[in-house]
């Protein structure tokens, strides 16, 4: 197997780089693509980069350990669509309207606060390398695993991380999300195709006639209760498994932080105008991400209880096609997602801190240097850190999506409530930030080991960082934001909604409607991903409204997924087309002013001066 | 539309056919390589299936798009078609018990995607124009009339 997987990576590395070659652009649209990527190529990348930024592997692994309870978070894909639909539409206007050309852009102007723009670049950071590099690290065992021995660990990560890079560096932005529509499209075939080819052939029978071979403690088709008590992963072992009602609920939300990674978000922002955000919302995530996901999920899981790589030795076996399909299926999301993350947080740090404060007034080539110098350094930290520093990649990418989590009240005031405030941001952000930092391994470890033991450990209570974080964070929004909601900044921030309110109101239908929307989708939310999933226990095995059990033929759990997906998708399609959240057009565009664009912070201007006016001293 | 908007425009097509062919093709491959040995026939014909649906996404881009086959899509397509039909005469003629197992799914594959290609041109340009197409007389017709759209025809 291992020849042909290295002329299958070796075929793609190089349709990505012929792809580059000819994508190669002006100097000025180096890093943002002229702000034109076409629609079909930012909605396959985005709905692949879903995949990606869970972890298909990881995602499998759990429904592997877990069983249902743990697929069951494939409903919060979902919610992130619902997400994705809620901002990215006026956040790319934002973009249009006031010239901001990145989402830290986009906040640090809208709220006027460089912390805000700092905080972005932070989240760059945490996803473009601790992150990714945790993705290519896994990677690199499981090439190491899958050649036996014959592409070392060390080896596949820095040539995988090189052949990733070479795109980026050669044809920019474009260049990269266009090798990422590709993967996607692959993605999207290989899924239900080596699902249902392991199924047909692979020997003995698979789910759901064969229960998921989970430990005995675990309930491998059934939600282990709404919520449990526990002190937290590393104190206490939780009976019946993690996936608690309110432990899938608060897991689905962390997954709208890839949806508000700065990545994603400055993936749509170059979008150009068009319906690109409703159909990788509707069609790619809810309906066909979702639903490949809770159905191909369990029954690759199953095949894969000795390991991906036995699967794909099996799968080999029978026919190498399958085998390497099944591989490239775990590889190529693994590289959609450091591909995404590193490329654009270099791309961020450039256009961000280098370009308009370190190196001011650069032609566009000198511009593009520096980005791709850029692009190289971040690659290689990629790779230094996969390679040797795995662990700490692992605990501090670990914060990466819950923190991500926390930019949702900064986003909904620019997008939607403008009453929300600057100082309520702030604060919400300090707060949410502690939490997930406690309730995740980096702040425990440190904690634990300078001071004294934590009474809780990781996700307390079943509920994720990413929901322990967000609760304290919005309460604090709320809180500070009554007190805070009038005043000069709110007449800046204004400006930016009366535009938005007399020209893109968002139209979500007369009275009813409008609370028809928010109240079936909150219906949705409860019984689909919240406490009310618990009904689905038993609700199609032993229906309540008879005494006699019902056989389904299937656990009546992967039945309420199902039917909550088929209804998931209909109402997602509602809000998008009913209110126009997923179209964009360019015609009709106004210019808001939103203060200055490359004014330095105070505190990074004076640390350059100090900096310059010292050595020119040493002189 | 300038000529970088155009390369532009070109090269996001391209990539995008790129798209459906990559997958359609590798797992083309696979069902033909597993129905070629273990598998059997149902297998071949489903490795055609899945050419087939690389060829209607294929049309389905150009459709939405507002564009034709490229001229080197076209003479890649017929070049492939081509050593896929030699390949079948070779393998019937030289292969032994090819003819038995395979002529019926490999000969039905290749006449599908003929009759896809013929099913996509007349719906595409029309019966005359698709006929225009492949005229090879009225091309090599020195009259100068018959280089008028429709050769100088009402």
């Amino acid at each position: 197997m291992t020849p042909f997987l290295t002329m299958t990576l070796a075929f793609l590395a190089a349709l990505s780089l012929y792809l580059a070659a000819r994508a190669a652009p002006a100097p000025a649209a180096f890093g943002d693509a002229g702000a034109e990527l076409p629609g079909w190529a930012v909605s396959f990348a985005a709905a692949g980069v879903m995949v990606a930024g869970m972890g298909l592997g990881d995602h499998l692994a759990l429904i592997g350990r877990f069983g249902l309870q743990a697929s069951h978070t494939a409903l919060g894909l979902i919610l992130a669509a619902l997400t994705a639909l809620l901002l990215q539409k006026r956040l790319w206007l934002a973009a249009r309207i006031a010239g901001l050309h990145s989402p830290g852009a986009a906040l640090g102007r809208y709220y006027q606060s460089p912390s805000l723009r700092i905080v972005m670049l932070t989240l760059a950071l945490l996803f473009g390398l601790p992150f990714a590099a945790n993705l290519l690290s896994q990677l690199g065992g499981l090439l190491e695993e899958a050649t036996r021995g014959t592409a070392p660990r060390a080896t596949a990560i820095w040539v995988t991380a090189f052949f990733l890079f070479l795109p980026a560096v050669i044809g920019g932005w474009r260049a990269t999300v266009l090798v990422l529509a590709l993967q996607a499209v692959l993605l999207a075939v290989l899924l239900p195709g080596i699902a249902g080819f392991a199924q047909a052939l692979l020997t003995g029978p698979g789910f759901p006639t064969v229960p998921m071979p989970v430990a005995t403690s675990i309930l491998a088709d059934q939600i282990p209760g709404v919520i449990q008590f526990s002190a937290g992963i590393g104190k206490e072992t939780v009976h019946g498994g993690i996936f608690t009602g309110v432990g899938i609920a608060s897991t689905a939300l962390s997954l709208i932080g890839i949806v508000l990674s700065p990545g994603f978000l400055y993936l749509g922002m170059t979008a150009r105008p068009g319906r690109s955000t409703a159909f990788t919302s509707v069609w790619l995530i809810a309906a066909l991400l979702t639903g490949l996901l809770l159905i191909a999920g369990p029954l690759l899981a199953l095949r894969m209880a000795q390991g991906s790589s036995q699967l794909a030795a099996e799968l080999s076996a029978i026919e190498p096609f399958a085998g390497v399909g099944f591989l490239l299926l775990l590889i190529v999301t693994t590289q959609m997602a450091v591909s995404l993350f590193t490329t654009s947080c270099a791309i961020l740090i450039s256009s961000e801190v280098i370009l308009p404060f370190i190196l001011p007034g650069l032609s566009p080539v000198k511009a593009r240097l520096t980005t791709r110098i850029t692009l190289a350094i971040c690659f290689a930290m990629v790779a230094a850190l996969a390679a040797f520093a795995p662990l700490a990649s692992a605990v501090f990418g670990s914060l990466a999506l819950p923190l991500a989590v926390q930019m949702l009240p900064a986003l909904l005031g620019l997008t939607f409530l403008r009453w929300i405030s600057r100082s309520a941001v702030l604060v919400g952000l300090v707060f949410g930030g502690l939490i997930v930092l406690f309730t995740e391994p980096l702040g425990l470890i440190l904690f634990e080991g300078l001071f004294i033991d934590l009474p809780w450990g990781r996700w307390p209570l079943t509920i994720h960082s990413a929901a322990w974080g967000l609760t304290l964070n919005l309460s604090a929004v709320l809180l500070i934001s009554i007190f805070t909601r009038s005043g000069a900044e709110r007449r800046h921030q204004d400006r930016l909604h009366d535009e938005f309110a007399s020209t893109w109101r968002v139209d979500f239908g007369t009275k009813p409607a409008r609370n028809a929307k928010w109240s079936l989708i909150l219906i949705w939310a409860f019984f689909a991903l919240g406490p009310g999933a618990i009904l689905g226990n038993t609700f199609f095995s032993q229906p309540i409204f008879t005494t006699g059990d019902a056989s389904l033929g299937i656990p009546s759990l992967w039945a309420w997924q199902l039917f909550f997906w088929l209804i998931g998708v209909p109402l997602v399609w509602w809000l998008t087309y009913g209110a126009q959240l997923g179209t964009t057009t360019d015609q009709g565009l106004r210019r808001v002013a939103l203060g200055d664009a490359t004014s330095a912070p105070d505190w990074i201007a004076s640390s350059v001066v100090r900096v310059s006016a010292r050595s020119v001293e040493e002189r | 539309m300038s000529s970088e908007d155009e390369s532009t425009a070109m090269l996001d097509r391209h990539a995008l056919v790129l798209a459906f062919w990559l997958p359609a093709g590798f797992v083309a491959l696979g069902l033909l390589h597993y129905g070629f040995g273990p598998g059997g026939a149902w297998w071949v014909a489903a490795g055609f299936a899945a050419l087939l649906a690389g060829f209607v996404a294929h049309v389905i881009v150009n459709t939405v798009l507002g564009t034709t086959f490229t001229a080197r899509e076209a003479g890649l397509g017929m070049v492939l078609y081509a050593i896929g039909m030699v390949v079948l005469v070779l393998a019937v003629l030289l292969g032994d018990g090819f003819a038995t197992r395979f002529f019926l799914p490999v000969a039905g594959g290749m006449i599908a995607l003929l009759l896809a290609v013929v099913f996509y041109m007349l719906t595409r340009f029309g019966t005359r124009d698709a006929f225009d197409k492949f005229d090879i007389i009225r091309n090599n017709n020195p009259r100068r009339a018959s280089r008028l759209i429709r050769g100088g025809r009402r």
